[in-house]
C-alpha cells in the first residue's frame, strides 16, 4: 500500500486534517474525513455532478480531484452554504419552495453547482438556467422544479445584492 | 380564525416538504453515510462475457492481499440460498438457480462470479485485480427474438429459454376481422432501458452473534420485503432481522427487491460476523442491476369504416435476461391484458410470452407493463394515418365518455365511474391549442420546417389490492409532548410521503403537518412498500384511519376533562376547543400527557395511552388516468429532434399535495423522453453492452427538457381519501407521445418508424430511407 | 517535471485538469505508478499576447480561456469552441493543454487548433521544441509528445484581415462530445474574395481533421456568392468517420456535412458583417 500523506484543508470554514493515499479523492477524503456525507457519488466518472463542491470559490467535480490536490484549498460542500443551522441559503430555500427536490441525492451537487452558476450568471435566461444546469443530472423531478429554483433564486440573490 | 377539524386544511395545498430541511443542506443519511465500527467492504468481480464457462478461478492471490478478509465464489455462498425469489411469488414460480454468484459458468456481463469483502473498497477493488480467473467462451444467447428457437440455453438447468406463454384466444375476434373495413398491422418495439436511480443500490449488514440479529440499512423501496427475504436467506426469524430505512436515493422500481449481490453481503456478513458495506458502482449499476422495457408487441387492429375499433389480436414478447430481478414477473400478460385502455376496443385476443437471454435480467421500472399504451397510442396514429382522420378525432370517436361508465373491458377490466379519459383529452387538448398548431405545422410544411404532435391517452390501474400489494398499515401514536409518529410500512424515496402522509394526518387529527413523523421500516407493521403508485391510496388510508381513530379518543379525553360535550369540540392545530369558544381549549399534549401520566383522570372504562393502529384492505385498483401531448421540431439535416412542448392533463383523485403529483408526473415525463429520444442500454451482438457510463447511458439534462404545463381533472375515486394513484404515470404516457409526435414529424417523407430510440442517427436513416 | 518524466518514462503520466485522466484511472481502466501533478506548476499557467498572437500556457483552465479578451480577440475560435466543452464545472478544472494533449477526436479544442494551424511547445528534458498543428494529432488519442515529454504551450496567429469565425457541433445531449462539429475561419481580402479558408472538423475521423476539399472550394470566392450548403456537402470526402453506439460512419458523415454547410454560413454571414462594418 502507498504511503499515507497527511492532508490539511479548510472545510466550510474549519480547518481538517486527514490521511490519505495519494489515490484518495478529495469526495472520499469529504466524506470520510471531513463529515462532509453531503457530498454524493452519483457515478464517480465525471458526468453526474452529484460531488459538486466549491474549491477556492469554483465548483468542481470531487469524485476527479485527489484529496491532495487539494491540500491547503479551501473547500465549501453544501452543508457549508447555509449562514446558521437555523436559515437556508437562498438556493436551497429556492429547491424547497420549487420542489426541486425528490429524493435528495442529486440535491447537493445541483445546490453548490446553482450557487457558483448564479455568481457568475446572476440574471440568467430560461435557456441559459437549463444549459448552466446540464452539468448536474436530476433522475426524478424532470427538472422543472430545479429550474424554477434557480430562477427563483436568482431573484432573491439578486434583490439581497441590491439591497 | 377557526375552521373545524375535519376540513381540509392541508389536504390539498402544496405544503412545503418537511424531508427539504435536511436534503437541501447536505444532511440526509443514506446507505453509504452509515459508518460502523469494523465495518468490511464488498467489492464483487463481474463477467466480460456473455456467456462462458469458468475453466480457472484462483482466488490465492487476492486472499493473500494485506486488508483482504474473504474472497467468495459462487461455491462457497450459493449452498446457502435456496431461491432467488421475491416474496410476492411463490415458492413453486418457475425461477432460474439461485446463484447469487456464478458457480461454473457466468450468463450475461457482470455476472458476479466472486466477491472480496476487505477494509476499504480500494482495497476489495485491487484484490479483485488479483483473482485469476480463465474463461471459454460458449455462444451466447443475445437476440430475445430469437432466443425461444435457440439451441443454446441460458440456464441449462431449465432446458430451454421460454420463460412463461401465455396464450388467451378469443373467437370473438374473428368475426370483427371478418367485418372489418380496415385491417392494420404493425410489431411495434422497445429498446433495453434502465430505471438508474441517482443513488446506485447498496447495502449495510450487521450480524450480532448470541443475539442472532441481522441489523441491515440499504437503499430500498420496501423494507418489509427485505426483512422477509432477508430472513429466508438467512434462515433467520422475521423478527430477527432488524431493517433500519434512512434516505433513498431514488429506484423506480429497481429497489422494490433484493438483488443477488444483497443477498450475497448478508450471507457473508453473517459468516464474517463483521459489519460488510456493498455500494453498487455506476458502472454495475448501469450493467448489472436491471434492464426494462425489451420488448415487442404484435398489433392488428379491425377498425370501422367510420373509424370505430372493432377489436384487437396481440402477441406480446419481452426479454427476462437472465437473472430478471425479484424473479421471472410477467408483465406482458398484464400490457395484453390493459390494452383495450381508455377505449371501446371490442374483443381482443392475445398472446404474451417471456424469454431468457444472457443479458442483464429484466426488473420493474415505471409502469412496468406500459407497453399496453406504447403499442395502442403508437397504433392508433398509425391507424389515422393509414385511414386518412385526424388523430384527435379517431381518439374522439372511440374514447369512453361517461355515459360509457361503468364499463365492462372485454379482457376482463373493470373500469368504475371515477374514471375521466374523455375529459383529460379534451383538456389537454385545449392546454396544447390543437387546431392552433395544426395550422402553424402546416405553415412551417411549407417553409422546409418539420414539426410533429405525438399524444397519448391512458389509464393507469394503480393501487392494485391483490395479494402481498393489498395492504398496509399505519400505527400511530401521539407522544407525551403531543408530538405525532406514524409507524409505516412505506419506503419512501423521493415520493415525499413524509410530507403527504403528515398533510393527511393532520387534517385527520387536527394538528400541523410539522407535527407528525413518518417512521419507516423496523417497528412498522408489514407492508409491500413504495412501488406500484400505491402510496396515497393504500397507505395514505392507512394513515387517516389510524388518525381518525386517535382522534376520537382525543376528542373523548378532552371532553371529559373539559366538562363539555364531544360533539362542541373541535381539534386544530394541536388545540382542542369547544366551537365558538376558543378560550374553552386545551392542547394536545395536555391531553397526551393525561393519556400517559395521569390515566386515573380518563374518562371511566378508556383505556391509558394514546395510539391506534389501523390497516387498509385496497379495493382491486384504482385507475388513473391521462392524456399527454407534447410537439416537436426535427432538423432533417441532423436528425435532431427538439420537443417544443409538454402538457399533460391527468386525474389522480383528490390531490394531497399539487406540487409532489406536478413533481411525480415532470420525473416521469422525462423518464419517459429519455427513453424514446436519448437512452439505450445497448448490446452487441456478441451480448457486450455499450453503454457502461454516462457518457454513454445517456440520461437527460435541463437542456434537452422543455417546460411542463400540467392541468388536472379531479374526479374522486371510491377509496376514502378519494386519491389515485400517481407515482408512474408520466413514465407511461411520455413515451408514445413523444414517439408519435416524431413520428408526425416525419410524416411527410412518407417513413412510419416501429421502434425506438429515435435518437438522430435512427431519425436520418429513416429520412434517407425514405428518399431511397 | 520534465525530469520526473524522464526519469519514470512510461509509468509517469502528467495530470492536468484530470477530467479525462481521473476517470480513466477510477474506472481502472489504465493506471500508472506515478502521476506527475501539474497544478502547482505556475509558469504553465496563463494567456499572453504576443506578437500578433496569443500563447496560452497548457495548464490554462478552459474557464480561463473562455473569458480571456486577448484569446476572445485574437483567436476567435477557441473563445467560440469553449462552451462547448462539457460543463462549466469541468472547464473550471480541465485545462487546454489537458484537452491538446489527450486528442480526443471528438473534442472541440484539437480541431480549432488545427484549423487555426495552431503550434504545440514541448518540453523534455533535453530542450524544448515546436510543433505544427498539421504534425501533432498523429492517431487516435495519440499525438506528437511523446511518453517523457511536456506540452508546455500553445500558440496560435490572430487573422490580421478581414475574417468571420463560426463553431458549431452536433451532440446528444448539451455538454456532450460531439458527434460531428465544425470549426471555420474565413478570411478576405479588400474586395471580399476569399484569400485564407479554414475549416476544422472533429468527431468525423480517428483525430480531428481538415475539410481540405471545402477549403479549396472556397479560395478565390467573393465570400458573397459562395454557396455554403453546396460546398459544405465536399466534406463529406475529406471525412474519415468511426461508428460508434451514438452514431454511425454514414451518420456522420451526412450530418457532419450539413454541419460543416451550416456553419460555413455563419462564418461567411460575419465577414459579410465584418465588411459592412469596415
Ligand atoms: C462530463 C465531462 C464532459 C466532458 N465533455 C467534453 C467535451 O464536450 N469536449 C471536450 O473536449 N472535452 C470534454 N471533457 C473532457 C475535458 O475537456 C478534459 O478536461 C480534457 O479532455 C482533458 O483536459 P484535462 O486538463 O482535464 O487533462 P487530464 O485529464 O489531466 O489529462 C488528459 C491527458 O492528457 C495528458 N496531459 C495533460 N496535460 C498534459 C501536458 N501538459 N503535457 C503532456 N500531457 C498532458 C494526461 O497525461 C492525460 O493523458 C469532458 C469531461 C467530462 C468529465
Ligand atoms: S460522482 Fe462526481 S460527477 Fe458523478
Ligand atoms: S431528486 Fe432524486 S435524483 Fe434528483
Amino acid at each position: 500500500m502507498a504511503d499515507q500523506i497527511p492532508l490539511s484543508m479548510t472545510v466550510n470554514g474549519q480547518t481538517r486534517r486527514g490521511l490519505g493515499e495519494p489515490r484518495l479523492t478529495l469526495a472520499d477524503f469529504l466524506r470520510e474525513q471531513a463529515n462532509c456525507t453531503g457530498v454524493h457519488l452519483g457515478c464517480e466518472h465525471g458526468v453526474c455532478g452529484s460531488c459538486t463542491v466549491l474549491m477556492d470559490g469554483e465548483a468542481v467535480r470531487s469524485c476527479l480531484l485527489f484529496a491532495v490536490q487539494a491540500d491547503g484549498a479551501d473547500i465549501t460542500t453544501v452543508e457549508g452554504l447555509a449562514p446558521d443551522d437555523e436559515t437556508l441559503h437562498p438556493v436551497q430555500e429556492a429547491f424547497r419552495d420549487c420542489h426541486g427536490l425528490q429524493c435528495g441525492f442529486c440535491t447537493p451537487g445541483f445546490v453548490v453547482s446553482v450557487a457558483a452558476f448564479l455568481e457568475t450568471n446572476p440574471d440568467p435566461s430560461d435557456d441559459e438556467i437549463r444549459h448552466g444546469i446540464a452539468g448536474n443530472l436530476c433522475r426524478c423531478t424532470g427538472y422543472q422544479g430545479i429550474v424554477a429554483a434557480t430562477r427563483q433564486a436568482a431573484a432573491t440573490m439578486k434583490g439581497s445584492r441590491q439591497s | 380564525m377557526s375552521q373545524t377539524a375535519a376540513a381540509a386544511r392541508y389536504v390539498g395545498q402544496s405544503v412545503k416538504r418537511l424531508e427539504d430541511p435536511r436534503l437541501v443542506t447536505g444532511h440526509g443519511r443514506y446507505v453509504d453515510d452509515i459508518v460502523l465500527p469494523g465495518m468490511l467492504h464488498a467489492a464483487f468481480g463481474r463477467s466480460d462475457l456473455a456467456r462462458a464457462a469458468i475453466t480457472r478461478l484462483d482466488t490465492s492471490a487476492a486472499e493473500a492481499l494485506d486488508g483482504v478478509h474473504a474472497v467468495c465464489t459462487g461455491a462457497d455462498l450459493n449452498s446457502h440460498n435456496d431461491s432467488l425469489r421475491a416474496s410476492l411469488y411463490p415458492p413453486e414460480s418457475p425461477a432460474p438457480p439461485a446463484n447469487m454468484l456464478a458457480d461454473g459458468d457466468v450468463r450475461f456481463v457482470g455476472d458476479p462470479y466472486v466477491m472480496v469483502v476487505a477494509e476499504s473498497r480500494y482495497i476489495a477493488e485491487d484484490a479483485l485485480d488479483l483473482v485469476e480467473v480463465e474463461f471459454e467462451p460458449l455462444v451466447p444467447v443475445v437476440d430475445y427474438e430469437t432466443a425461444a428457437e435457440s439451441d443454446h440455453h441460458v440456464h441449462p438447468e431449465l432446458g430451454g429459454n421460454l420463460a412463461h406463454d401465455l396464450p388467451v384466444p378469443n373467437p370473438a375476434t374473428d368475426e370483427a376481422f371478418a367485418d372489418a373495413a380496415h385491417i392494420i398491422t404493425e410489431t411495434w418495439h422497445q429498446h433495453r432501458q434502465t430505471n438508474v436511480p441517482m443513488e446506485t443500490r447498496g447495502i449495510v449488514a450487521s450480524w450480532q452473534p448470541h443475539a442472532g440479529v441481522m441489523e441491515v440499512w440499504a437503499s430500498t423501496q420496501s423494507p418489509h420485503e427485505l426483512q422477509l427475504v432477508g430472513a429466508r436467506v438467512l434462515g433467520i426469524g422475521e423478527h430477527k432481522m432488524v431493517v433500519h430505512f434512512g434516505d433513498v436515493g431514488g429506484g423506480f422500481g429497481q429497489k422494490m427487491f433484493l438483488g443477488r449481490e444483497d443477498m450475497a453481503v448478508l450471507v457473508v456478513a453473517k459468516l464474517l460476523g463483521s459489519p460488510v458495506k456493498w455500494i453498487e458502482d455506476r458502472r454495475e449499476n448501469l450493467l448489472a442491476s436491471n434492464h426494462a422495457r425489451i420488448e415487442q408487441m404484435s398489433v392488428k387492429m379491425a377498425v370501422g369504416e367510420d373509424g370505430s375499433f372493432l377489436a384487437a389480436d396481440l402477441d406480446q414478447l419481452e426479454d427476462d435476461g437472465a437473472y430478471p430481478l425479484g424473479g421471472p414477473a410477467t408483465p406482458g400478460a398484464m400490457a395484453t391484458m390493459l390494452f383495450p385502455g381508455p377505449y371501446r376496443m371490442g374483443p381482443v385476443s392475445w398472446r404474451a410470452r417471456t424469454v431468457y437471454t444472457n443479458t442483464c435480467g429484466r426488473g420493474a421500472y415505471r409502469g412496468p407493463w406500459q407497453m399496453e399504451s406504447v403499442a395502442r397510442e403508437q397504433m392508433i396514429d398509425r391507424v389515422a394515418r393509414e385511414i386518412g382522420m385526424d388523430p384527435l378525432e379517431l381518439r374522439r370517436r372511440n374514447v369512453l365518455t361517461p355515459e360509457d361508465l361503468p364499463y365492462q373491458v372485454s379482457t376482463g377490466l373493470h373500469f368504475e365511474t371515477t374514471i375521466s379519459p374523455e375529459q383529460t383529452l379534451e383538456q389537454a387538448a385545449e392546454m396544447i391549442g390543437y387546431d392552433e398548431f395544426r395550422a402553424e405545422q402546416a405553415d412551417a410544411r411549407k417553409e422546409g420546417r418539420y414539426l410533429g404532435l405525438g399524444m397519448a391517452l391512458y389509464i393507469e390501474p394503480t393501487s392494485m389490492g391483490m395479494g402481498p400489494l393489498g395492504t398496509e398499515s399505519a400505527m400511530l401514536r401521539v407522544e407525551v409532548d403531543g408530538h405525532v409518529n406514524v409507524f409505516m410500512g412505506t419506503g419512501s424515496h423521493g415520493q415525499s410521503l413524509e410530507t403527504t402522509i403528515a398533510q393527511l394526518v393532520a387534517d385527520e387529527l387536527g394538528v400541523r403537518p410539522g407535527d407528525v413523523t413518518l417512521h419507516q421500516g423496523h417497528g412498522s407493521g408489514y407492508g409491500f412498500g413504495t412501488g406500484g403508485s400505491r402510496s396515497a391510496v393504500i397507505a395514505g388510508s392507512a394513515a387517516r384511519a389510524a388518525a381518525s381513530g386517535v382522534r376520537d379518543k382525543v376528542v373523548a379525553i378532552a371532553a371529559h376533562l373539559m366538562e363539555a360535550s364531544a360533539d362542541d369540540l373541535e381539534v386544530a392545530d394541536g388545540v382542542i376547543s369547544v366551537k365558538g369558544t376558543p378560550a374553552a381549549s386545551m392542547t394536545l399534549a395536555q391531553v397526551a400527557a393525561t393519556a400517559y401520566q395521569n390515566s386515573d383522570a380518563l374518562p371511566p372504562g378508556t383505556e391509558a395511552g394514546l395510539e391506534h393502529t389501523a390497516r387498509y384492505k385496497a379495493p382491486p385498483s384504482t385507475h388513473s388516468n391521462a392524456c399527454h401531448i407534447c410537439t416537436c421540431e426535427l432538423d432533417p439535416g441532423t436528425g435532431k429532434v427538439t420537443l417544443l412542448r409538454y402538457v399533460v392533463s391527468e386525474d389522480c383523485g383528490v390531490l394531497i399535495n399539487p406540487m409532489v403529483v406536478d413533481g411525480q408526473i415532470a420525473g416521469g415525463v422525462v423518464q419517459g423522453i429519455g427513453g424514446v429520444l436519448y437512452e439505450h442500454a445497448v448490446y452487441d451482438e456478441s451480448g457486450n453492452p455499450l453503454a457502461s457510463t454516462f457518457l454513454d447511458y445517456l440520461v437527460p439534462t435541463a437542456a434537452e427538457v422543455p417546460e411542463l404545463q400540467t392541468g388536472h381533472v379531479v374526479v374522486p375515486s371510491d377509496t376514502p381519501g378519494g386519491h389515485k394513484g400517481t407515482g408512474e404515470g408520466g413514465a407511461i404516457g411520455a413515451p408514445p407521445a413523444v414517439f408519435n409526435a416524431v413520428a408526425d414529424a416525419l410524416a411527410p417523407f412518407g417513413v412510419y418508424p416501429n421502434r425506438q430510440p429515435l435518437d438522430p442517427n435512427t431519425v436520418l436513416s429513416l429520412i434517407a430511407s425514405a428518399s431511397n | 517535471m520534465v525530469g520526473l518524466l524522464a526519469e519514470h518514462g512510461d509509468d509517469a503520466k502528467p495530470l492536468a485538469g484530470g477530467q479525462s485522466l481521473v476517470p480513466l484511472l477510477a474506472m481502472r481502466l489504465t493506471r500508472f505508478e506515478h502521476i506527475v501533478d501539474l497544478n502547482r506548476v505556475d509558469e504553465l499557467f496563463g494567456v499572453s499576447a504576443d506578437n500578433g498572437g496569443v500563447r496560452i500556457g497548457a495548464m490554462t483552465r478552459q474557464a480561463a480561456v473562455e473569458t480571456d479578451d486577448a484569446v476572445a480577440d485574437r483567436a476567435p475560435l477557441l473563445h467560440l469552441a469553449t462552451p462547448h466543452i462539457g460543463h462549466f464545472q469541468i472547464r473550471n478544472r480541465g485545462t487546454i493543454g489537458g484537452s491538446i494533449a489527450h486528442a480526443d477526436p471528438a473534442s472541440e479544442y484539437p480541431a480549432v487548433m488545427l484549423a487555426l494551424d495552431g503550434v504545440a511547445e514541448i518540453a523534455s528534458a533535453s530542450g524544448t521544441r515546436e510543433v505544427p498543428a498539421a504534425e501533432f494529432f498523429e492517431s487516435t488519442f495519440m499525438t506528437a509528445v511523446a511518453p517523457d515529454e511536456l506540452l508546455v504551450a500553445l500558440r496560435f496567429s490572430a487573422w490580421n484581415q478581414l475574417a468571420g469565425f463560426a463553431f458549431d457541433e452536433i451532440a446528444r445531449r448539451s455538454g456532450d462530445f460531439a458527434l460531428a462539429g465544425a470549426a471555420v475561419g474565413i478570411g478576405t481580402d479588400a474586395d471580399g474574395r476569399i484569400n485564407r479558408a479554414a475549416v476544422g472538423m472533429l468527431g468525423v475521423g480517428p483525430t480531428p481533421l481538415r475539410a481540405s476539399s471545402v477549403e479549396a472550394a472556397l479560395m478565390g470566392l467573393a465570400a458573397s456568392d459562395a454557396d455554403p450548403a453546396e460546398i459544405g456537402r465536399l466534406a463529406a470526402d475529406d471525412m474519415d468517420p468511426i461508428g460508434d453506439v451514438h452514431a454511425s460512419v454514414e451518420y456522420r458523415r451526412q450530418a457532419g456535412s450539413t454541419l460543416v454547410g451550416r456553419v460555413l454560413a455563419n462564418a461567411l454571414a460575419q465577414v459579410s458583417t465584418e465588411a459592412g462594418n469596415g
